[in-house]
């Protein structure tokens, strides 16, 4: 009894002492110089709306996230939290901690200003669950304006990888590398994925990395074609490729050693730190002939069975994140493009002006597989196709054998 | 048996033991070709071992540019501190840039409350599993055996769920009590060992003059701990210091220790980075218990042969 009184008297306490100011407790792994800057808007946007910010940054990209749920079991769960995969969405469903956002959403009229990928990111098992922050497209082509011009190339008229391969001998003849490569799993497993969008389309992108994979692409011609175009690639790559960070590789092409890498778009950053400019020092394409792009989306979540006032700060947190100008100033110190295509250009760089253009398109683009496919599927390609790549005996058919028995195993 | 064998063999000989000749004569050596040999292989082991060493604190010194040239083992055109103030002072874990210091005094925090708490039980219980009689003592110190080959990830759930009912989670103090208890067993070990080579004189003689178990202990076992006492503190300095899980898991949203910090600074996967400032960082993070080691690494060795390791 003298419980239920205390617990109604602090509830109506806090009721009253925080009917306009909440306390957001926000859980995320970013701290690089651009992404605090980037956070710092998002600071500011909630603070106008009259909320504090505490922050806790732990390093995860676990994939299952053991630290985020950790700290809900440990009853100290975060407001708002960075994560992308479907299963930390379902597994907080399963403690009643979800909180579908599809009627805010819709209430807000936001889901039309979304690209396509954007909204089936955010989508988890029919709900969206998720605030999208930031758009990074997987497979870029960021080229050194100078050595294009030395070497006589120009990657904006590359229409397909034909004619990017064809170039190639051209830019050795003037002693530069042509790709830059980093040779690590992960970079490989996107270089993969970048490549299935664009040589094998989104039909095909969606049977391999789809919620549900379809086993009947594994062998097919567009399979085949992906594989072998990997193989390509990975004779392409210069000798210091061996696990190459991506970031020492992208500043090869900073420094004018190589002419190019294909990459995720993040690679912004690391031109922007050296004091580089988007159109005058380095151009970015879509992988040359490309039928769709991969779409890389942070997102935050945010937590459920909360009391309402602490629900409504969590919900100004998302119209913050959401809002089309926060967006603009987001993407430019993050790097990043808006995750709306309403956007205000002027704010934006040339190359998430470009990356908006392409999201234009809603058949153009497909999710990137870490915001919807299995864990284990996911790795399991990246186990078969860094073998590959690091063994050049090794065949497609070999290849293609080995992500048949995967299947079986962890989906059959 | 050998020194029989020599003088049977002098009285068969018909010669007088030899008084006092030094068993080890050295020959004072000139510098061979094989010591020539051995010095220069030692050196290029040496040298082996210290690169990375030296490219970390190469690298701290430079700027960004000249580390985007690529050059990693040129020395710094510049010499600059700018990396060590920026990872002390402003580093950002998170959207707060106050550097590692914070962390450095969390993880201070820690150190000291879970040894205190650590050695002073395992050193209990080591006296009393070695010198008195415990029922179920073997068991006991089976139990414990097993225990320390638990994984901490095994019991990390159950662990959160106690330490979240007796509402420490998320503190200093869940992380140093973690600590102590998760190195109970090995301490406890160690000290039963060094503990049960006590003579049983000395404890029948302690037991006649008092009886009592804690007059022993304090008065006799303490001070007779020393080398022990020194090679469990680096044990335990450096486990606690090093450790990334148990603070990740437990610091929750203050308490995180000095290596989460600078995981967040280095495990950057799609952000940029600063290679001066990660070096500066991951050597600010060593340094202690690398001073630990340099002010009492030879009491370690004495103690390591004074006790643990003696049959």
């Amino acid at each position: 009894m003298l419980k239920t009184i205390l617990g109604g008297f602090t509830a109506a306490l806090m009721l009253s002492s925080a009917a306009n100011a909440t306390d957001l407790i926000i859980y995320h792994n970013w701290s690089s110089g651009p992404e605090v800057a980037a956070l710092n808007v998002l600071k500011a946007g909630l603070e106008a709306k009259g909320h504090t910010w505490t922050d806790i940054a732990i390093p995860h990209d676990t994939g299952s996230n053991v630290n985020l749920m950790n700290l809900v079991t440990g009853g100290t769960p975060p407001n708002v939290f960075l994560e992308s995969s479907p299963g930390v969405y379902r597994d907080l469903a399963g403690l009643g901690l979800a909180r579908p956002l599809t009627e805010f959403f819709t209430e807000q009229g936001i889901l039309d200003h979304y690209p396509a990928s954007v909204v089936s990111s955010i989508t988890v098992d029919g709900e969206i669950m998720k605030v999208p922050t930031a758009i990074h497209i997987d497979g870029m082509a960021y080229y050194n304006m100078e050595v294009a011009e030395a070497a006589g190339v120009d990657p904006a008229t590359w229409d397909s990888l034909d004619a990017m391969f064809a170039d190639f001998q051209k830019v050795r003849d003037a002693g530069y590398i042509p790709l830059a490569i980093g040779g690590q799993q992960w970079q490989v497993g996107y270089l993969t994925h970048a490549l299935a969008a664009a040589t094998g389309g989104p039909e095909f992108y969606s049977a391999l990395y789809g919620a549900e994979p379809d086993p009947s692409v594994l062998d097919s011609a567009e399979m085949r074609a992906l594989l072998e175009t990997l193989r390509r690639f990975q004779q392409e790559a210069d000798e210091g490729s061996v696990n190459r960070e991506w970031n020492v590789t992208t500043n090869m092409v900073i420094t004018g050693q190589a002419l190019m890498q294909i990459h995720g778009d993040w690679m912004k950053g690391e031109w922007t730190a050296a004091g580089k400019v988007a159109g005058t020092d380095f151009g970015c394409v879509q992988i040359p002939g490309a039928k769709a792009v991969p779409v890389t989306v942070d997102s935050w979540g945010i937590l459920g069975g909360q009391p309402e006032e602490v629900d409504a700060a969590e919900l100004d947190f998302a119209a913050v994140v959401a809002d089309p100008q926060i967006q603009a100033e987001f993407a430019s110190a993050k790097g990043s493009t808006p995750t709306r295509l309403d956007a205000p250009a002027e704010v934006l760089d040339a190359c998430s002006v470009e990356v908006l253009h392409i999201l234009e398109n809603a058949d153009h683009q497909v999710p990137n597989p870490h915001s919807t496919v299995d864990a284990d599927w996911q790795n399991s390609i990246w186990d078969v196709v860094f073998n590959f790549w690091s063994d050049p005996s090794m065949s497609v058919d070999d290849a293609i054998a080995q992500i048949q028995e995967n299947y079986d195993i962890i989906l059959g | 048996m050998s020194q029989v064998s020599i003088s049977e063999r002098a009285a068969a000989s018909g010669e007088m033991p030899v008084a006092r000749s030094p068993y080890f004569v050295r020959k004072k050596k000139g510098i061979t070709p094989r010591t020539v040999a051995i010095l220069a292989f030692l050196t290029i082991c040496a040298l082996f071992f210290c690169v990375p060493l030296y490219v970390v604190v190469v690298t701290s010194f430079k700027t960004m540019d000249q580390i985007r040239e690529g050059a990693i083992f040129s020395l710094p055109h510049i010499w600059t501190l700018e990396a060590w103030d920026h990872a002390w002072n402003r580093a950002c874990s998170g959207i707060k840039c106050d550097g590692l210091k914070v962390g450095f005094w969390n993880s201070v925090f820690i150190l000291f409350p879970s040894l205190i708490l650590s050695i002073s039980l395992a050193m209990v219980t080591g006296f009393a599993l070695a010198l008195w009689n415990v029922r179920w003592a073997g068991a006991f110190l089976f139990l414990l055996f097993i225990c320390a080959f638990v994984p901490f990830q095994i019991i990390m759930y159950p662990l959160i769920v106690m330490t979240t009912t007796t509402k420490i989670y998320g503190t200093l103090w869940a992380v140093a009590v973690i600590h102590a208890v998760l190195a109970m067993p090995v301490l406890t070990l160690i000290f039963r060992n060094y503990y049960k080579d006590i003579p049983t004189e000395i404890m029948s003689a302690a037991m006649m003059d008092s009886g009592s178990f804690w007059r022993i202990f304090f008065e006799i076992i303490v001070p007779m701990s020393g080398n022990i006492l020194i090679v469990v503190l680096i044990l335990q300095i450096t486990s606690i210091w090093n450790d990334y899980l148990i603070g990740v898991t437990f610091g929750g949203l203050t308490g995180q220790p000095m290596t989460v910090n600078l995981a967040n600074l280095i495990t950057i996967s799609t952000g940029t980075t600063n290679y001066a400032h990660n070096m500066a960082a991951a050597l600010l993070t060593a340094i202690p218990p690398l001073v630990v080691y340099f002010l009492v690494g030879k009491l370690f060795v004495q103690g390591v042969t004074a006790g643990a390791i003696k049959g």
